[in-house]
């Protein structure tokens, strides 16, 4: 046998690189060009600014308190997600009557878009007519209908806990695959050794899906943060711009507003944030296996 | 083998098909973009074309409807594509930005003054800048109020609301005796929430704009925040507005829960079909210091880049402003004339509801044309929600919108 070639690598690499590149390369390209350019609402280019548009962002406040909710949106969706998706997915994993089934109605709704979720929610919410308030006046809960999407206070923990919802299905699946993969004989020996269930799950099947956790707060973190059809949907940011996160204020400025050379500086700094956080998180966490 | 000899024969009948079709691009091409204002709008304007196209052999018009939601963003993925259409409905309010970045070709050498007296004249106002008529209305609407005549029976309201203080009178009455029934509908969410509050800002004597600066922050601008403030906090209108939209409202009204709300001719056609039962009637808006209207028009726009301009204007003329289009339009999307000669068709002379609605257009005002007019919206909404939450007061989130505002509409 001869040396595997050292090029072939490389060129096997080009196609789905020159893909990449065309896919994301160029509008990113794009969005460079118009975010130091003034650009009309029909998308001509205009003079270079410099940095004028990052300016006219940067203290713009309505950027900025999108920006703080975007952060506990992508924070409490994550965590909540993978809060509620380790144990069912621990349950579905058992051996039980039945869970074939119980597997496909919790996974179903992956079937579902986002944007599907949000008009059912809508609906099954509103204040005169939603089943919401309908089933709690009925068992005697309210007296009063809630307008679940009337204040910022409420509708956007709402938004939240339907956000969870439609993100739970996936990141079941990543679990289930954890779930699967762990060998069954070091679970046997510390049966043996007597170990209880709470220490097996503490000691044991945690750290063995820890890569799994990982994996499932990065691809979570990326979803969330750029989840647009539920809150835009929901509340489309309202009232008073008090659910707006940045994806949902970004949708505004560029296409409500016509400034499409503020939104490509937005966008573009959207996009350096996620991914530096996603090169430090695989940095730190994932590249690590002190485990 | 008979299979591929099918095949063959197939594939050579397909090639000679693409041969004959080819000299029918030597038509001249019409590529028309059109709102789709209900499942009707594209047939409207198919058998215009059709008439059209029978009229003039040698034209083919291509008639495309595209989406409310989607048209802004439409036409401008085509401008920047360097792909127009000729001609579109374009809503009024964005004639600004089509006249300053070069778009929209100045109608007036075009429309004869035979075509142009036939329409309303202070319709083609809105569509008008700096003296040029660049937009034909083709559709206009007023907006009224609409009163549920059994809740008001019921609540011992005789009269019909004239002014606000008589409307906040029945609504009171209405929820007294109306049995969990709210007295006025007030929208506080998405498009046009800003809209339903220029009612009684305007009556009030409200300019939008004065000055070239805000005027939401005026007395009149206040009075009328306050005065639906009031309707909230003593629960006349329904619960937490700044969670109903438009349709929200609007089905309360149809589900006979709702005493009286403003709206314009299209409900008339929903309640029709939806709840006919309804026994309703519909009113002028309630009077403040003025006795005014919310005027609105949606435009046809010729482009500046249409190779065929002459050829364009012949059809907005001819076809979409044949009597026998308007009519077809006009009577199935509900919407009222344009046309002074409309009104002598019996089915729509005759039609005592939308006559309420035409009967305001001599008194209808119309938004300012202006800069940023969108983002303007966003902040008068935002502002008002404030208010209807209770966050913050009248004048305080009128005078800090108003503060926005004006650095908006600053000119650069």
């Amino acid at each position: 046998m001869s040396r595997p070639h050292l090029l072939l690598p490389f060129v096997m690499l080009v196609p789905s690189l020159a893909l990449a590149i065309w896919i994301i390369g160029y509008p990113v390209a794009d969005l460079m060009r118009m975010s130091v350019h003034a650009v009309n609402r029909f998308g001509r280019v205009g003079n270079f600014v410099g940095a004028l548009n990052f300016s006219e962002v940067l203290t713009d406040p309505l950027f900025w308190a999108s920006f703080w909710r975007t952060v506990v949106w992508t924070v409490s969706l994550t965590f909540g997600t993978i809060l509620i998706s380790i144990p069912v997915a621990f349950i579905l994993n058992q051996d039980f009557a039945g869970r074939g089934l119980t597997r496909l109605i919790v996974l179903l709704p992956w079937a579902v878009s986002a944007t599907m979720t949000g008009i059912v929610w809508r609906w099954t919410l509103n204040g005169q007519f939603g089943m919401l308030n309908a089933l709690l006046t009925e068992l005697g809960l309210i007296g009063q209908p809630i307008e679940f999407l009337a204040t910022g206070e409420v509708a956007f923990p709402v938004a939240i806990l339907i956000g969870i919802l439609a993100a739970v299905p996936l990141t079941v699946i990543i679990f289930l695959g954890g779930f699967s993969s762990q060998p069954s004989d070091v679970f046997d020996a510390a049966h043996i050794d007597g170990a209880g269930p709470v220490a097996t799950f503490r000691y044991m099947t945690l750290p063995l899906i820890r890569p799994f956790i990982n994996i499932a707060i990065v691809l979570n973190v990326i979803y969330a943060f750029n989840s647009f059809a539920i809150i835009w949907i929901l509340t489309q940011g309202g009232p008073a711009n008090s659910t707006d996160i940045l994806v949902t204020y970004l949708y505004k400025v560029a296409f409500q507003y016509g400034k499409l050379a503020e939104a490509s500086a937005m966008s573009l700094m959207m996009f350096a944030f996620l991914l530096v956080f996603c090169t430090l998180y695989a940095r730190f966490a994932i590249r690590e296996r002190a485990w | 083998m008979r299979k591929m000899r099918l095949f063959s024969v197939l594939s050579i009948a397909a090639l000679a098909a693409v041969i004959a079709a080819a000299p029918a691009s030597a038509k001249t091409q019409l590529h028309v973009i059109v709102a789709h204002f209900s499942d009707h709008t594209l047939t409207t304007f198919q058998n215009a074309a059709k008439r059209f196209e029978a009229a003039h052999p040698d034209v083919e018009i291509n008639i495309e409807d595209v989406s409310w939601d989607n048209l802004q963003q439409r036409l401008a993925t085509d401008i920047a594509g360097g792909t127009p259409p000729d001609v579109s409905v374009i809503a009024t309010r964005w004639v600004l930005d089509y006249v300053q970045n070069d778009i929209a070709e100045p109608l007036d050498s075009y429309i004869k003054p035979e075509f142009r007296s036939r329409f309303y004249e202070n319709l083609l106002k809105p569509g008008t800048v700096g003296g040029k008529t660049y937009l034909l209305p083709i559709l206009a609407s007023t907006r009224a109020l609409y009163y549920n005549k059994d809740l008001y029976d019921k609540a011992g309201v005789t009269t019909v609301p004239k002014t606000w203080d008589d409307l906040r009178a029945a609504s009171e009455k209405v929820k007294a005796k109306g049995d969990g029934a709210y007295g006025f509908g007030i929208q506080g969410k998405e498009i046009e929430t800003d809209t339903y509050w220029y009612y009684p800002f305007w009556s009030y004597g409200g300019e939008i704009v004065e000055n070239g600066k805000s005027g939401i922050a005026s007395d009149a601008g206040i009075k009328a925040a306050e005065l639906y403030r009031s309707f909230i906090e003593a629960g006349l209108s329904q619960p937490s507005p700044t969670g109903s939209n438009r349709q929200d409202i609007e089905t309360l009204f149809k589900q006979g829960r709702l005493g009286a709300l403003a709206t314009g001719p299209w409900l008339r056609g929903q309640i029709k079909s939806e709840a006919p039962k309804l026994n309703y009637g519909i009113a002028p808006m309630p009077e403040g210091t003025k006795h005014l209207t919310w005027g609105g028009t949606d435009s046809m726009m010729l482009f500046k880049s249409s190779p065929n301009k002459e050829l364009a204007s012949k059809f907005i003329e001819e076809g979409i402003f044949s009597k026998e289009t308007r009519l077809e339009f006009t009577l199935s999307e509900g919407f009222l004339p344009v046309l002074k000669e409309e009104m002598d068709d019996p089915r729509l002379a005759n039609d005592a509801s939308l006559k309420v609605f035409a009967d305001m257009l001599p008194i209808a005002k119309f938004a300012p044309l202006m800069p940023q007019w969108e983002q303007v919206v966003a902040t008068t909404t935002s502002a008002l929600q404030q208010i209807y939450l209770g966050q913050a007061d009248a004048k305080t989130a009128l005078s800090a919108a108003a503060a926005q505002i004006d650095k908006l509409i600053a000119p650069q």
